[in-house]
């Protein structure tokens, strides 16, 4: 019998280390029969996420043996896996698609957002790093983006649901207030080093269990506990990275700030030639160009030097002309090197009536971005204990505290350094002396900048006018088992997860976003409290084993978000309410939802090689009812998978080590967010004191129905020579109806969101997991897994009477015409990006105007996808002898990137492509009509323009058709080199006190190749309230990072 | 904590402030390019008239539609609850001027069937004619006559709330209605035979005839109920010059509200303008010209949003005397309109600028006179100055530098791309009507 602290384990594997081909693999109790080849052997025994056990045999042994395992690192043969519920069992026994990460992989090259972590690890899973650096939400989507509206697959830490939100401060989308800040997602807050495994339930079926948040899938995570024998383990880990920024703009260096080749600094605001704004089309760099500048010195009446933008204490002296001269790393340098320190120490012990683990772990990063920094406390206990024969209680307590003196803002405005560093900055500017970024004598009041009209400086702006973060998040769990009977037993458990974020933006004087100051409270409230019980029932009939579930559970959400600004201040400096110099603009919205469910799990087992389950749930959800009636809020959801051992059953060729086939069908329903169902009205910004209202954008639809999604599921799990080969495949369908959606509708309607029920969209897709264990002998071993998964999901059909509609957007500020539309037509896949760009004829030539100019054409057009054909993640692990090198590479093959950089950096005339600038102009490429509109006469153009106005109006942003990329990339995601030593080779040394030493050398996203040359090809942007996949937004570098770890276990 | 139905005062309190607040800004940054009123050195695509590629503003649509929503929320309450029927009235004056502002910008326009989602459904709603929007029953003049009936049929006690046009007083709606009726009729004189209608309005004198009874709400000092470009970017006040239009126009009349709405250029002093629409692609001095005055950013205190003015009223009424459409001294109207206008403008009336300037009254030239003082006093008003130059031509603009629609200028405004996105079927019809969406099709009012 095989048992583990949870109690029999069903589906480890149990085989001769000279035989790994002729295993066997425990039954539902735990027991096991093997015929032993050959006196004596040896016995391996593997559980995944337990440590393997090897038990010398001889005829004289005992039997039957029993064997206990302890939780730990494993082997990957036939896995074992967490499921809905916490329930641990063996892949073999499950009809559907589950796949786990053991927390080697995690914690190895510990990413600050611990969903990045799992980006290659999970074939299906597509993982997206955000754009503004550390502490940067990421974009987690399984199976490919399926619903119109909600893809974000749901969290469950130790059987209760941790939220993944990414909150977004209230923005007005204008050139004015403050900008986007991306505080991080939920489940970032996951600390690595506490997880034992994560499982990571793919389809619908695997998920039914967990209600309808589980229609995009189910990530699992199980964190660690202390162990069953008596003593006490101290284990110690660290690292210690060093960022640098990854893939910065290409910038041409041969023409600085101007426009028509003229420029002289006088005032930054208009006083001098072109000063107002930054193109870089003014004179030529390093030619001996004698210019007025921002940075050149001016001499005060009583002899002191000042610097030409020190406007307000010159007062308008002559500036001197000084050199003007390229700065090719000026943005390179202006990025520091960044640090990443994560340390943890854990205690861990038990003993025949409980266990626990204790865990603190430090974080602190201090990013690359000047004055960028993110520091996090995890506090994680996990707590068993028998008081009772029959009682177990358990308990889990994680404490999270998450500070930021500064979160960069992102989007298109002076808030993101990057409008300043990427598309607006003279390419002749020394960012160097913008260090000093007060004028003298004005500290406090007036910042010292190279420009005054559009742009703050960037060290003013990173290093004042700061977004602060202090987020206080609490999830856990109290639970209760008692065994009634030996078969029967009834779990009682309640868990919750609370945060509550506090959020403070500084504004100084003289920001150009806020000339008086200006000061915001952001406020961000989530509590979900789910609580359940759970009766398990368990009896065999002969050849039949049949186990029975049956629970309910409650939850309760309460989500608020309050956020008051003063948009001018009395005093400077002061960043309080209090000191505000205009009346105060308070938003605030509260939600409150409560789902009440029952549901029941059949499992029929017969021998060892099929296996049956079927489920169902019922949900009564409160965000379905409206004021008049709660008739929509119950809905129901069965499915039903099978799996069959093919290889136990079947007489397969000696080659075949195992095989296993499964099957299954689900449905799952999915409701909403609360207020869909009823317009409301919201507070705007007071006249002279009293208040106003206005109608919510969002027309409700009192009559919505739950969407429902059915997924079907066909796969194989093939082991040949004697495991040294796996090929797991997956082919799943999937099918959403009656999605409920937040369209966009035309303004006109009054509204600009609806709410419908409405659409199917079907997906298909495959999913490959092809392991390798290319070479094992005594000194080395190299292993190879390849995740790949493909997916393609298509509209098939639209609410009725539409034939064309929007998904989402992403603009420029609020303007209408600089958007990159999401629109779906039947027959259209999710994620086609439409835009508009220039005229061209059918053949692809741009019509000109006579005198040269392209001709815009502003009707919507398909112009690309935001989807990639498939991803691939290949990871691969040498070991030789004590020394170990894992490679993780991550390749997404296909789909397009609207780049908001290309787009605003190419006008302004700093990056590379815009360096050919002949003094004859640029005859661009095309025809011109010399016919009529209805008979055409093209011929080709011969008029020239001025490579400015060419350059200009190319990569203009009210056009997307020019500033798209191909969003392929094959990234080198990480790199380990590791040197372990375990107890046997540490007993006779110096520290000989010591289980385990590790020591690795660490690498992430060290390389990426890729057509894009300015950024990161990972990207999604952040519209309102939203991520949008598919636009590079003014990019912040993303984190290159090399460094040391060392793992002690006492 | 979202309420799902709300107080009248609330929501028309929005009305009317929301749309001011967000119409007076676009139309300062994209309505005065059109009227010349400034003229845009960046980002001004707009200026060079490629009206679907606006950079700054130039979307009045959604700040329609918006406001009509809202509006139309009011109505149906008043019409639904007898405790709100004392909205009525203001609620149709507010219908009224906003739709005819839309279809005078864009001319065919879902109306009918518009911000009606709610009660009816209809999130694509039909586009209707102009024609019909000015004259059709619920159209603009007859929502005008309703909201007279309903205001002067009104017994009840409670009193209209959230008014920060009027604080209540419903005689002064009943003439704004009146002005504005004369306004629409005027509008459309082109097409219909106003003249009877006209001459009874005027004769009942029951229109706007005081500053005291201007429909107008003060913008504050300071945010947030500051004039929406006293807190733009100063990159944005940067880019707004006076235009070469305006300087001709200033200089021509001697005119010294020139002082309030302008600043001199701060190399000379002097009140110069320069061309609207240049290609962004040339180095200038903006310090050569003149910029917006004082009073669009640092004395925002003394602005007020404008529905509907005296000033504007007797011009109005001078115009229809002017032209035979009343029985009227075109003069004596024209003489008034214009002393009110500057004082509207903070600006002392001299001495000779009716009696002896160019701006004195010169039969011979009557119109031209009466449009121009309407497009000085009009200035920032939400494309007025455009509108009134489709209508008569007056005062003359100039082609822009670098036109980006062939040299012509625009005569209306194509929809947003939002409409080819999201009511793609109806906007079908509509780009057709206007050969494809073409900014040169002039709208069913403009007859010349």
């Amino acid at each position: 019998t095989v048992t583990s602290v949870d109690g029999p384990l069903t589906g480890a594997t149990v085989y001769e280390a000279d035989h790994p081909g002729k295993g066997t693999v425990t039954d539902s109790i735990g027991t096991f029969t093997l015929l032993i080849q050959d006196f004596p052997s040896i016995l391996k025994i593997n559980y995944l996420g337990y440590t393997s056990r090897s038990f010398p045999i001889d005829a004289t042994t005992p039997l039957p043996l029993d064997v206990h395992l302890e939780a730990g690192i494993t082997l990957d043969d036939v896995e074992v896996v967490v499921t809905a519920l916490g329930v641990r069992r063996s892949n073999s026994t499950l009809g559907y698609s589950v796949q786990e990460v053991q927390s080697e992989e995690l914690t190895d090259v510990q990413a600050v957002n611990f969903v990045d972590n799992l980006s290659g690890q999970v074939a299906g899973l597509r993982v997206t790093a955000g754009a503004t650096g550390v502490g940067s939400s990421s974009q987690v989507v399984i199976r490919g983006e399926t619903s119109f509206t909600n893809n974000n697959p749901l969290f469950v830490v130790d059987g209760i649901p941790i939220n993944n939100n990414t909150i977004i401060n209230r923005t007005n989308e204008e050139a004015a207030g403050f900008q986007e800040v991306d505080f991080g997602n939920g489940a970032m807050d996951v600390n690595p080093a506490d997880v034992q495994s994560v499982s990571v339930l793919k389809g619908a079926s695997a998920a039914a269990l967990y209600g309808t948040r589980a229609a995009n899938g189910v990530i699992v995570i199980t964190t660690k506990r202390g162990g069953k024998q008596p003593g006490l383990g101290i284990s110690f880990n660290s690292s210690l990275t060093l960022d640098r920024p990854f893939q910065l703009p290409r910038f041409q260096n041969e023409f600085g700030q101007g426009q028509g080749g003229e420029f002289a600094f006088v005032d930054g605001l208009g006083g001098g030639i072109s000063d107002n704004i930054t193109y870089s089309y003014g004179p030529r760099l390093d030619v001996g160009n004698q210019v007025p500048q921002f940075d050149s010195p001016v001499t005060l009446a009583d002899g002191t030097v000042v610097r030409g933008g020190d406007v307000a204490v010159h007062g308008g002296l002559p500036i001197p002309s000084t050199p003007f001269v390229s700065q090719p790393d000026n943005v390179r340098d202006f990025y520091d090197s960044g640090t990443t320190a994560i340390h943890n120490l854990a205690i861990s012990g038990g003993g025949a009536d409980g266990d626990f683990r204790l865990s603190v772990t430090d974080l602190r990063s201090d990013s690359y971005i000047p004055g960028v920094n993110l520091k996090r406390k995890t506090l994680a206990g996990r707590f068993g204990f028998r008081p009772a024969e029959r009682l177990h209680l358990d308990a889990s307590l994680n404490y999270i505290n998450t500070t930021s003196d500064n979160r960069p803002a992102g989007g298109y405005g002076s808030e993101n350094i990057n409008y300043d560093l990427t598309a607006w900055l003279g390419r002749q500017t020394d960012l160097e002396i913008l260090r000093d970024y007060w004028q003298p004598g004005l500290e406090g009041t007036q910042q010292y900048s190279y420009n005054y009209t559009f742009f703050d400086n960037p060290y003013f702006t990173l290093l004042e006018n700061r977004n602060g973060l202090d987020r206080d998040r609490l999830f856990g769990f109290l639970s209760a088992r008692y065994e009634l009977l030996d078969n029967l037993s009834l779990q009682v458990r309640s868990g919750m997860d609370y945060s509550n974020e506090r959020r403070r933006f500084l504004r100084n004087f003289s920001s150009n976003r806020f000339p008086q100051g200006g000061y915001a409270e952001n406020d961000v409230l989530f509590r979900e409290i789910n609580t359940d019980f759970l009766l398990d029932y368990t009896q065999s009939f002969g050849d039949f084993t049949l186990n029975l579930l049956a629970g309910g559970n409650r939850l309760t959400q309460l989500a608020e978000n309050n956020q008051s600004n003063a948009l001018t201040l009395a005093q400077p400096g002061i960043f309080r309410l209090s000191n505000a110099a205009s009346p105060v603009v308070i938003v605030d919205q509260a939600a409150e939802k409560r789902i009440n469910s029952l549901y029941g799990l059949a499992r029929f087992g017969f021998r060892d090689y099929l296996f049956l389950d079927l489920t169902g749930r019922n949900d009564w959800s409160s965000a379905l009812a409206n004021p008049a009636s709660a008739d929509n809020t119950s809905f129901f959801y069965p499915s039903a998978s099978v799996s069959f051992l093919a290889s136990r059953l079947l007489d397969l060729p000696e080659a075949v080590s195992y095989l296993q086939l499964r099957a299954n069908v689900a449905q799952v329903g999915n409701d909403t967010d609360p207020f869909r169902t009823s317009s409301t009205f919201v507070a705007r910004s007071p006249y002279n004191g009293q208040p106003t209202f206005t109608e919510q954008s969002v027309l409700a639809q009192p009559n919505l129905k739950p969407e429902q999604t059915t997924t079907t599921e066909l796969g194989a799990d093939i082991r040949l020579l004697e495991y040294r080969l796996g090929l797991d495949f997956t082919y799943f369908t999937q099918r959403t109806e009656n999605q409920i959606l937040s369209l966009p509708i035309a303004q006109s309607s009054g509204y600009n969101q609806q709410i419908v029920n409405g659409g199917t969209v079907s997906s298909r897709g495959v999913e490959a997991i092809l392991s390798l264990t290319l070479v094992v002998t005594e000194d080395f071993r190299w292993t190879s897994r390849f995740n790949f998964s493909s997916s393609r999901a298509v509209v098939d059909e639209l609410p009725a009477g539409t034939d064309r509609f929007t998904l989402a957007y992403s603009r420029v500020y609020n303007s209408v015409n600089q958007t990159v539309y999401f629109i779906v037509e039947p027959g259209g896949e999710i994620g086609d990006i439409w835009g508009t760009g220039y005229r061209k004829t059918d053949d692809g030539r741009f019509i000109l105007t006579n005198q040269g100019q392209f001709i815009a054409d502003n009707t919507l057009r398909k112009i690309g996808n935001a989807n990639p054909d498939f991803i691939l993640g290949a990871a691969n692990s040498f070991r030789f002898r004590n020394l170990e090198l894992n490679l993780l590479l991550d390749w997404r093959q296909g789909g397009q990137i609207v780049s908001r950089s290309l787009s605003l950096a190419g006008v302004a005339g700093q990056l590379e492509e815009t360096a050919y600038r002949p003094e004859a102009g640029i005859v661009v490429p095309g025809v011109v009509n010399t016919g009529t509109d209805s008979e055409p006469v093209y011929v080709d153009n011969t008029t020239a323009i001025s490579a400015e106005s060419y350059y200009r109006s190319y990569y203009d942003r009210n056009h997307e058709e020019n500033n798209l990329y191909d969003a392929s990339y094959l990234k080198l995601r990480e790199l380990r080199l590791t040197y372990r030593l375990d107890r046997s080779a540490l007993a006779d040394g110096p520290l000989g006190g010591f289980q385990g030493v590790s020591v690795s050398l660490i690498g992430r996203n060290l390389y990426a190749w890729s057509e894009i040359p300015h950024f990161d090809p990972e990207q999604f942007a952040i519209q309102g309230q939203g991520i949008v996949f598919g636009v590079e937004d003014m990019t912040y570098p993303s984190a290159r990072s090399f460094g040391l770890s060392l793992g002690l276990d006492f | 904590n979202a309420p799902s139905t709300v107080q009248n005062e609330l929501l028309f309190r929005q009305v009317l402030y929301g749309y001011g607040d967000a119409m007076s800004y676009e139309g300062f940054v994209a309505g005065n390019l059109l009227s010349q009123h400034f003229a845009m050195i960046d980002f001004n695509l707009l200026d060079r008239h490629a009206l679907s590629s606006p950079q700054e503003g130039g979307n009045p649509w959604d700040v329609l539609y918006v406001a009509l929503r809202d509006n139309e929320t009011v109505l149906q309450q008043s019409r639904n609850n007898p405790a709100a029927a004392v909205y009525e009235g203001p609620a149709l004056v507010m219908k009224a001027y906003q739709a005819m502002r839309l279809t005078d910008i864009f001319g065919d326009v879902p109306y009918f069937e518009a911000v009606s989602g709610r009660t009816t459904g209809i999130v694509t709603p039909a586009y209707d004619r102009q024609e019909d929007i000015y004259l059709a029953e619920g159209g603009i003049l007859d929502n005008l006559e309703s909201a007279v009936a309903a205001i002067e049929n009104y017994a009840g006690a409670i009193p209209l709330g959230g008014d920060i046009v009027f604080n209540g007083d419903l005689t002064a709606w009943r003439r704004f209605a009146n002005s504005l009726r004369i306004k629409a009729l005027l509008r459309i004189s082109g097409r219909r035979d106003v003249g009877a209608e006209l001459q009874s309005l005027y004769a009942a004198g029951d229109y706007i005839q005081s500053p005291e009874q201007n429909a107008t709400f003060d913008f504050a000092a300071g945010p947030p109920n500051s004039f929406a470009f006293a807190t733009a970017r100063v990159g944005i006040f940067n880019v707004f010059l006076m235009s070469l239009t305006a300087e001709g126009i200033f200089a021509g009349l001697g005119d010294p509200r020139v002082s309030v709405l302008y600043r001199p250029a701060a190399n000379t002093g002097e009140y110069r303008g320069i061309i609207n629409g240049i290609d962004a692609a040339t180095a200038i001095v903006p310090d050569d010209y003149a910029r917006p005055g004082t009073i669009w950013r640092e004395r925002t205190g003394d602005l007020d949003f404008n529905y509907m003015t005296a000033w504007e009223t007797r011009l109005l009424l001078a115009e229809a005397a002017y032209r035979g459409l009343i029985e009227a001294d075109a003069r004596e109207l024209y003489d008034a309109g214009v002393a009110l206008a500057f004082a509207y403008w903070q600006t002392e009336l001299p001495d000779d600028y009716l009696t002896s300037g160019p701006a004195a009254w010169d039969a011979s030239r009557g119109l031209e006179q009466i449009i121009t003082q309407k497009w000085i006093a009009g200035i920032g008003d939400a494309y007025e100055g455009w509108i009134e130059w489709r209508r008569t031509g007056y005062p003359a603009l100039l082609p822009v530098a670098a036109s980006l629609n062939d040299g012509r200028y625009p005569v209306r405004f194509p929809y947003p791309a939002d409409e080819q996105a999201l009511n793609f079927q109806n906007y079908r019809g509509a780009a057709e009507a206007t050969d494809g969406n073409s900014v040169n099709v002039p709208v069913w009012w403009d007859v010349d």
